[in-house]
């Protein structure tokens, strides 16, 4: 979808020679530091802002105003008219995305019910609390029922249920076969929610894969053991490099390459072992760990 | 298209329904009527009784005496309520003196006015002087009579002098003159008084004031409903489904509808008030078709201008210093009316006409002002104003494009000319 773009902005390359496609039916998460360029990536994807060079195909068209219907696109900056009714609001960015009269009186209701805002319908937008404001947002973004979803940091600012009311209504689309892009820096949100990850840091792709798969490639060799008898020897054997305990849980980090299943089977010939469990990285480690290795890098 | 035109609704609705918009529209024509309906009855209260003006008198030719206190008498029997109280200075020792304290008496306040009539005032170049210290506003009208009184008592007793009967001359000299305007039909005909020609005149004024008005508020109007997008952060959302053009389009075209719709009603509204206080106002119809051409174009010009003032700026106060330029356009062809009117034909009302920005106004006050303007030159000014209007677009929409969505700084001259050369 994206071909080697660029933007720049004075001496700053907020987005360098990005190359990058999201596959269909997926939701894909577009994570990155502060300044990483996310917003700005998503801003040239919406062509609101024009990239330095590159090329940005939409539904495999070059033409975004064409693909601007078939689109929802929440922003960052979230604004809706403070003085115009919720219900006016929905519709008339509903008719601007090109619904028809009649399409509207069926999916303005059907949206703030949805979003739990039926009985604020005849409210001005200003009397709204942020976490309305931004539910109602969502259902302006998602009320032309587009196929791409592009939503940037969408759970900003809302409490836990409202939170766990959109991942709903996001999984919900993605199972209808829509593709949806949110950006985050909030990384178990992405965890919970992702199919595939794009990371970028500086304006350039770290890593750009499916979730499952990352994971798997970036196997940690941490143990976590909960164990009866002495444990002391285990310091000794020659795959384990660090011993953590607290009480009767160890956390034990192995060599590189070792073989988890080799430690079992040299735990449970001495001690019992109550629990033994692989630790998977958690995608926070992995964000750590890239980010923190790509500004090494460039230091 | 369709987006242009919801976007536009969008912006008429939602302005219309403003109360500032409601109230300012609502002014002009309250205040026209207010002004008509007290202006009658502060006139009616001149009847009410004022305090009386103190006056003091010397008569160095020493003639007057008897004559002086009959007028004024005759004056203080008539008017009850605009008493004249007259005292006589007498010069006892030089005339010096006594306008020495004629004067005094003035500083004083003792006196609202101080009257000297010259020794040689009856025959020679003598003159009445009439003195006043710090005069009330509500008194000149007052001192108007008084110098009449007084002017009336010479000329009397120079008739006198000469054995002339002042009546017959009056009579002689009285010839009434009597204005009418004759209509199309046999038996249309209409008397006109002063206030009617002038009303005649000030209507090519009022055409231009009104655009001038028109102008204004819908540029006001225009320049919050785009500050308010920018600061709520709407425009983004907005701009991931419209195009910029499409946005800005929509706005003018709302902003448009917004202005002819206070033309239409103030104008109305005029018209209304003018039949009812009986002044006849003709509008050739056939200028009517001219002048909507130009005040849509007019509207579409300044709109222009104003969405891309209002697309660089964040607050209404940035707003201010660039709207003045615009202000200045509209005030030109106000100040040069009179001048317009009287030459329609004349150099600086052909060369304003070719000024885009003030061709709207400068040909309307022309086509109004009477003569038959050679249909070329009218012609040639619409194209050369449609003209502008679409170079307008053309820069508004670059500047609308990448302005619109800069938050913090307002960007220089350089920097949006910078805008303009990318494509």
């Amino acid at each position: 979808m994206l071909s080697g773009v660029c933007k720049a902005f004075g001496e700053v390359h907020a987005v360098d020679n990005l190359s990058v496609k999201v596959p269909v039916g997926n939701i894909y998460g577009f994570l990155g530091p502060n300044g990483a360029g996310k917003t700005t990536t998503i801003r040239m994807i919406m062509s609101i802002i024009r990239p330095d060079s590159g090329e940005i195909e939409i539904f495999g068209d070059r033409s975004v105003e064409q693909a601007k219907t078939r689109i929802g696109y929440m922003p960052e900056e979230r604004g809706l008219y403070r003085k115009m009714t919720v219900r006016k609001v929905l519709s008339y960015f509903g008719a601007i995305k090109g619904l028809t009269a009649a399409e509207l009186a069926g999916r303005v209701p059907w949206w703030l019910e949805r979003v739990d805002l039926a009985d604020w319908s005849d409210k001005k937008v200003e009397e709204l609390s942020r976490g309305m404001h931004q539910k109602l947002q969502f259902a302006v973004t998602a009320v032309n029922a587009p196929e791409l979803l592009i939503l940037d940091e969408p759970f900003a600012g809302l409490d836990p249920l409202n939170t766990d009311l959109l991942k709903a209504i996001i999984l919900e689309m993605r199972n209808e076969g829509k593709t949806v892009i949110f950006s985050t820096h909030v990384m178990h949100e992405a965890e919970k929610l992702c199919d595939s990850i794009l990371l970028i840091n500086k304006g350039k792709v770290i890593l750009d894969d499916k979730l499952a798969q990352i994971r798997s490639r970036q196997r940690s060799h941490a143990v976590c053991v909960e164990l009866e008898g002495d444990t002391s020897f285990i310091r000794k054997l020659s795959i384990v490099t660090k011993v953590e305990s607290q009480d009767n849980r160890l956390e034990i980090t192995l060599a590189k390459d070792a073989d988890p299943q080799l430690l079992l089977r040299a735990l449970v010939e001495r001690v019992r072992v109550q629990t033994f469990e692989v630790k998977v990285p958690s995608l926070h480690e992995i964000f750590v760990n890239l980010v923190g290795k790509s500004d090494a890098e460039d230091s | 298209m369709q987006k242009i035109l919801k976007v536009a609704q969008r912006e008429y609705i939602e302005t219309v329904k403003t109360k500032t918009f409601i109230l300012m529209l609502l002014m002009l024509p309250v205040m026209i009527v207010v002004i008509i309906f007290f202006g009658r009855r502060l006139a009616g209260s001149k009847a009410a009784p004022r305090p009386p003006l103190k006056i003091a008198v010397t008569d160095l030719s020493n003639e007057l005496s008897a004559q002086i206190k009959t007028s004024f008498d005759e004056h203080n029997t008539s008017h009850p309520k605009r008493q004249i109280l007259l005292q006589e200075l007498q010069a006892h020792e030089t005339s010096d003196a006594v306008e020495k304290q004629g004067k005094t008496k003035l500083r004083q306040g003792q006196l609202d006015a101080y009257v000297l009539l010259d020794e040689d005032i009856l025959e020679g170049p003598g003159k009445i002087h009439l003195y006043t210290y710090k005069p009330k506003a509500v008194n000149l009208d007052m001192l108007g009579t008084v110098e009449n009184l007084f002017r009336e008592v010479v000329i009397n007793w120079r008739y006198q002098q000469q054995e002339l009967d002042r009546q017959l001359f009056d009579k002689l000299r009285n010839v009434p003159i009597e204005t009418v305007e004759v209509g199309s039909a046999d038996d249309e005909e209409r008397i006109q008084s002063e206030g009617q020609r002038i009303a005649r005149m000030v209507v090519p004024f009022f055409f231009i004031y009104l655009l001038c008005l028109g102008v204004l508020s819908m540029g006001q109007q225009m320049l919050s409903s785009i500050i308010e997008e920018k600061s709520s952060r709407v425009i983004e959302v907005l701009l991931s489904a419209l195009s910029p053009l499409q946005l800005m389009a929509g706005k003018i075209l709302g902003l448009v509808g917004i202005g002819l719709t206070v033309v239409c009603l103030w104008g109305a509204a005029a018209y209304g008030t003018a039949r009812w206080q009986g002044l006849n106002v003709d509008v050739a119809p056939a200028m009517l078709p001219y002048f909507t051409i130009y005040y849509i174009l007019a509207f579409l010009l300044f709109s222009s201008f104003t969405v891309g003032i209002g697309s660089i700026c964040n607050t209404i106060k940035e707003t201010q210093s660039l709207m003045m330029p615009v202000t200045l356009l509209c005030i030109v062809p106000i100040l040069a009316w009179q001048n317009i009117i009287q030459q329609p034909d004349g150099t600086l009302a052909r060369v304003l006409s070719f000024v885009p920005p003030m061709t709207p106004m400068v040909m309307i006050l022309r086509l109004s002002a009477g003569p038959e303007i050679w249909i070329v030159e009218i012609v040639a000014s619409i194209v050369l104003l449609a003209a502008s209007v679409l170079a307008t677009i053309w820069i508004a929409a670059k500047v609308f494009r990448t302005g619109v969505l800069m938050y913090g700084k307002r960007p220089g001259v350089r920097e949006v000319l910078r805008w303009l050369r990318q494509s």
